[in-house]
């Protein structure tokens, strides 16, 4: 009975601690993006590119969408600029590489998936995936 | 009212109705093209992703006259995957003075980041002289894969026939473009300069 209980005080707070990161969203650390979300889907985004992303923002959501179609500087341009026309934007960029726009949101707007999806269908490509980051 | 008249009329009718409920508003497109036919300057503007709408002045060296067209380019069927995407659309010209001069045909494209391929078939009805067609072929690659906002580059290969002048040319193109701007060139012992600049705003 003692071995149990010693057993529990000692895995307490690594299951806290464990939680704790767990509720966290994801972020960068010293020049490092975690890899995996917390739903355990790979965020595919490197870690100098977000940082160079999220540099000199700040109090901002970011959304991280997958889009499919986008294979050309022009298609990504047009993305760009569906998406620039909305006030509460702070920064776009697109990672051509893997398929990814990343946007920068001020704190009050409330992303919505099917809003992103429809400004990406608008632009003749289509959205596959959503991740947001709350910095 | 000829057949083909009537038919590009439907084509408008429909393909307009079923564009309208997107709301995508577009950017505007200049053009200048210039190969041993042609040279031409075309204004498009895109209300949606799905069709475009645009004046084209065309001077025709083969009659040595200038025509001026009013243009119409529909996105026929688009597929999007994560790695590439393949199109096909439908084109059409009116002459503004003249109805009973025309174009129609259709041209495709798939395109990777790596990898392209595209044809393109119209056909011309004249006012004067004969009527003709054009079709071509193409195949590129890019020679390295560049980030968005880097200058991009295509090396190609064309083959292109014109039924009017009977000729028949393959030659090599480059293609660079950054941000709104690109500006394609080829050569041909047959058919000389083919070249193509274009601008988005």
């Amino acid at each position: 009975m003692k071995k149990i209980l010693l057993t529990l005080l000692l895995a307490s707070p690594l299951a806290w601690a464990e939680q704790d990161h767990a509720n966290m969203h994801d972020h960068s650390h010293e020049g490092h993006l975690h890899d995996t979300m917390v739903d355990g889907k790979n965020l595919d985004v490197s870690a100098e590119r977000f940082d160079a992303f999220m540099n000199e923002l700040t109090n901002v959501n970011v959304a991280v969408v997958s889009v499919k179609g986008m294979v050309c500087d022009f298609c990504a341009r047009g993305i760009a600029k569906t998406f620039e026309k909305d006030k509460t934007v702070q920064k776009i960029d697109v990672d051509l590489d893997n398929g990814k726009v990343l946007i920068a949101y001020s704190k009050s707007k409330d992303i919505n998936y099917s809003e992103i999806e429809k400004k990406i269908l608008s632009n003749g490509q289509s959205m596959s995936d959503l991740q947001i980051l709350e910095i | 009212m000829g057949m083909y008249k009537i038919i590009i009329l439907v084509f408008l009718m429909v393909f307009n109705a079923d564009a309208r409920p997107i709301s995508y508003s577009g950017g505007t497109t200049i053009m200048y093209k210039s190969d041993t036919f042609n040279d031409s300057i075309y204004l498009h503007y895109s209300p949606t992703y799905k069709y475009s709408i645009g004046l084209e002045r065309v001077k025709n060296k083969f009659y040595k006259n200038t025509e001026n067209y009013f243009r119409f380019t529909y996105l026929v069927n688009r597929k999007n995957t994560d790695i590439s995407q393949r199109n096909l659309y439908f084109q059409s010209g009116v002459l503004v003075d003249d109805a009973a001069g025309f174009f129609y045909g259709m041209h495709g494209d798939w395109e990777t980041r790596r990898w392209f391929s595209g044809f393109g078939y119209k056909d011309t009805k004249n006012t004067f002289g004969q009527d003709y067609t054009d079709q071509y072929i193409q195949l590129g690659v890019a020679p390295y894969v560049g980030d968005y906002g880097d200058l991009h580059t295509w090396i190609m290969i064309k083959t292109k026939k014109n039924s009017l002048t009977n000729t028949q040319s393959t030659y090599p193109e480059l293609k660079f473009f950054k941000g709104p701007t690109l500006v394609k060139f080829g050569y041909s012992d047959k058919t000389e300069w083919d070249l193509h600049l274009m601008y988005r705003f």
